[in-house]
């Protein structure tokens, strides 16, 4: 299972990445991703399956902190919120009217998951055992990451295309094995916002 | 006098029947005249879909998960393929019914015993397909409430009953005559399929399914 929450918690750490304009280098985009305190947007995400004619879309925001805090919400179709704030991960999903805790044990996977990856959110990509990586300065600048042994029975390929403005991501693309894909598309991108206290702690 | 008292007995034997129509058991279903089952058939699609739901479990104990399930399903083959994912889209576990056996595609952990993929995969097979080859008995109420009973070489017993307007219900019994599986299926209806649907699950774990249909296609 652990392995298997690499996914979603991938997907943050790469929504975090400052990005650089085209004719940054990699020890650019690295020094600015050094920069981003915080990071908040909202997102589009497409999870292409093989047995579905159409995507399944789904509509979220996500808030993030780098002293080690993270708020993954989905808004459409389900309403389901993940906070992170230093080592406790908690679940909840809006349901009747409320906010109602998840007990599941997916709780624990991610929480281990993303205090392993509290790495990424500092740039230290050279540090992971799990993907390897490389840059292309494009237009558009891409990071291409491909996974070690062991996780790519699950997914084959990431890759992470920026924006020409720097500390912004269009959007990122995972391969899966078989011919499943997800790509997410992010808009209203800031970087380095103030957030309103507990949103890292109440749904 | 007399014509008093045979006035009496009339009300009271008028009474007398239609309490007892009344009070006829729920699931006493006899016989009924009309050649076209089709009514028996008309809570489940009869043409091939797909379909996104939002499945909210509640487990025995008060753990609670909610989950996406995706299924795409060939009624005249009998076919099904069945996908529960994360609400992030990670694939939990993946399973296929074709020429009446499954097949695990994907499973992880919780999710990967075969107790679990029989279960869920009996559970689909429940809620999408109606059951297989005639009822042995049916019957239609005067409130236009259809109810039909399928039974299978093992003593279960599978009934359906309802109707497109008021919704129906599915209950499966096992040879004892003890209820498994009791699933609500409620409208409106999109492509045969239910917006909004609820399994019970008795025995032998017990669990509570609450779905809400997402997305459909063809």
């Amino acid at each position: 299972m652990k392995k298997l929450l690499f996914l979603p918690a991938f997907l943050f750490t790469i929504l975090l990445c400052p990005a650089t304009g085209p004719s940054q280098d990699w020890t650019s985009l690295q020094e600015a991703f050094r920069k981003v305190k915080s990071v908040q947007a909202d997102f589009l995400q497409k999870r292409r399956l093989q047995i579905l004619k159409d995507p399944l879309l789904s509509e979220g925001r996500f808030f993030f902190d780098a002293s080690g805090s993270l708020r993954w919400e989905y808004v459409k179709p389900l309403r389901t919120v993940m906070l992170q704030k230093g080592e406790a991960v908690r679940l909840y999903h809006f349901t009747e009217g409320k906010w109602k805790p998840e007990m599941t044990q997916a709780v624990e996977a991610r929480r281990m998951v993303l205090a392993e990856i509290q790495q990424w959110f500092q740039g230290r990509f050279a540090e992971n055992k799990v993907f390897s990586h490389s840059y292309s300065p494009g237009p558009p600048a891409r990071v291409a990451l491909t996974p070690r042994e062991g996780i790519n029975r699950f997914i084959q390929r990431i890759e992470i295309v920026l924006s020409v403005k720097p500390g912004i991501i269009d959007r990122v693309e995972i391969e899966e094995s078989g011919s499943s894909r997800t790509s997410i598309e992010f808009r209203n991108v800031e970087i380095n916002p103030s957030f309103p206290s507990g949103i890292f702690e109440k749904p | 006098m007399t014509r008093r008292r045979g006035l009496y007995i009339l009300v009271l034997s008028v009474l007398a029947v239609s309490l007892g129509c009344a009070r006829l058991p729920e699931n006493s279903v006899s016989p009924g005249s009309s050649p076209d089952l089709s009514f028996c058939y008309a809570g489940f699609p009869a043409e091939p879909w797909e379909s996104v739901h939002k499945i909210e479990a509640t487990i025995r104990g008060g753990v609670f998960s909610t989950l996406l399930g995706v299924t795409r399903g060939d009624p005249s083959e009998r076919r099904l393929h069945s996908i529960l994912l994360t609400p992030e889209g990670f694939i939990l576990f993946e399973a296929e019914l074709r020429d009446g056996k499954i097949r695990t595609l994907k499973a992880l952990t919780p999710f990967d015993s075969p107790a679990f993929t029989r279960g869920l995969m009996e559970d689909v097979t429940l809620i999408f397909l109606c059951p297989q080859g005639k009822p042995a008995s049916w019957r239609i109420k005067g409130d236009g409430t259809r109810t039909c009973l399928w039974e299978s070489p093992d003593g279960s017993r599978t009934e359906v009953k309802g109707s497109m307007e008021l919704g129906w219900q599915i209950l499966r019994r096992d040879n004892q005559g003890g209820v498994t599986r009791e699933v609500s299926l409620n409208g409106p209806f999109v492509q045969g399929l239910a917006s909004h649907l609820e399994l019970r699950a008795f025995q032998p774990a017990a669990y509570e399914l609450r779905m809400t249909l997402l997305q459909t296609g063809p």
